[in-house]
């Protein structure tokens, strides 16, 4: 065997690297994709329609419940194998979920923010795997004939972020509702004491506190108002962040694989790896920081 | 000029200038954490884990302006 240094080495995988993205270019033809943003379906069942991504979400449930169910047969006091490997991720989690949001309430929390976590990221990860787009129904369309997917990654319909924005919207406001008694907790919104008592001094003819005291309270009142556009808003920036990414990774792909197939995917393959990953921590972490906001008790003036 | 080139156009240019607000502020948020970083290397967790949410709000406004891009090109 000869004896290549790290320099040699290096090189030598530059070239192989090289002749694989020729080799694709010039022999492997792939067609133009075909992307329509709003999701196929695929059949109908008593007139409700089932689209290829909510069988890649169906498909996202069997394997996290078949994880779990195969990782806690048989559980040991010491772990070893999948056992370990999944007994290590929820406690990772558990650590990042407890570390914003305090021993007491990170139990709490916990459940909701690791379900989001692990459904988003389940669902980047799957659509990765080779088959996901590219098996499917051929169809005829005006440049000729394309495949229609059967397996779609189920972030890239916009259904899935949004339900699961409204999802993390209700355990925002219900913790919030729950922690701090309801009444305190839309005072956050409807600040109108500031208002009330300006209002009351200006009636009872101390003229210079009393406007101050009432413009201040406008100030006060419309700040309240904008923080529950921003509440409301927040649903929309969820949805869209997640969708966006997804959306925009998935044609990413496809287009790259048509320009120069077969290799040059490869570097793509490892950023829809790594953004999948990021997006799911987000939307977990801002899940978490909002509901932790929600529940930390607002100092009186 | 027929729709089908101002279609592009007009989705090349939201792209474009959507990503020069997103892409400074990203730029600001990794001179902040690097400053922050080099005072304290102690605070990693925690100066990390703020940024990193911090670029995720300022990437979504980025997001955004795909998203209009991606409909103006596919769906219109």
């Amino acid at each position: 065997m000869l004896r290549i240094g790290w320099r040699g080495r290096i090189i030598i995988l530059a070239l192989v690297f090289l002749v694989l993205l020729i080799i694709g270019r010039l022999i492997l033809p792939v067609s133009e994709p075909e992307v329509s943003l709003p999701a196929e379906k695929v059949f109908t069942i008593a007139g409700f329609d089932i689209t290829n991504t909510m069988l890649a979400a169906w498909l996202t449930i069997l394997v996290l419940g078949g994880l779990g169910y195969a990782a806690t047969r048989k559980m040991k006091l010491v772990p070893r194998g999948l056992q370990n490997v999944v007994e290590a991720a929820i406690e990772s989690l558990l650590n990042f979920v407890e570390g914003a949001a305090g021993k007491e309430y990170g139990r709490k929390f916990f459940p909701v923010i690791a379900t989001i976590f692990l459904f988003v990221i389940a669902n980047a990860w799957l659509a990765l795997i080779p088959g996901f787009i590219s098996i499917g129904f051929w169809r005829t369309g005006e440049e000729g004939q394309y495949i229609e997917p059967l397996f779609r990654g189920a972030n890239t319909d916009i259904n899935f972020p949004l339900a699961l924005a409204v999802i993390s919207f209700v355990f925002v406001e219900y913790w919030g509702v729950r922690s701090q008694g309801f009444s305190r907790y839309v005072r956050k919104f409807f600040n109108l004491r500031q208002l009330f008592r300006g209002i009351g001094q200006l009636v009872k003819g101390k003229i210079r506190s009393g406007l101050s005291g009432f413009f201040t309270g406008v100030i006060d009142a419309f700040a309240g108002f904008i923080e529950i556009i921003s509440e409301f808003a927040r649903i929309i920036s969820f949805t869209f962040r997640l969708f966006g990414n997804m959306t925009a990774g998935e044609l990413l792909l496809l287009v790259v694989v048509f320009l120069i197939p077969w290799a040059a995917a490869i570097p793509f393959y490892g950023l829809e790896l790594f953004l999948g990953f990021v997006q799911a921590l987000i939307f977990g972490g801002l899940t978490l920081a909002f509901v932790v906001i929600a529940v930390s008790p607002r100092e009186e003036h | 000029m027929d729709p089908e080139t101002m279609k592009l156009l007009a989705a090349g240019i939201a792209m474009g200038v959507g990503a020069i607000g997103p892409g400074i502020g990203v730029g600001i948020l990794g001179m902040g954490a690097m400053q922050a970083l080099g005072r304290n290397p102690e605070a990693r967790g925690a100066i990390m884990t703020n940024m990193i949410l911090a670029i995720a709000f300022c990437e979504a406004i980025a997001i955004y302006a795909l998203i209009v891009a991606i409909i103006m090109v596919f769906v219109v």
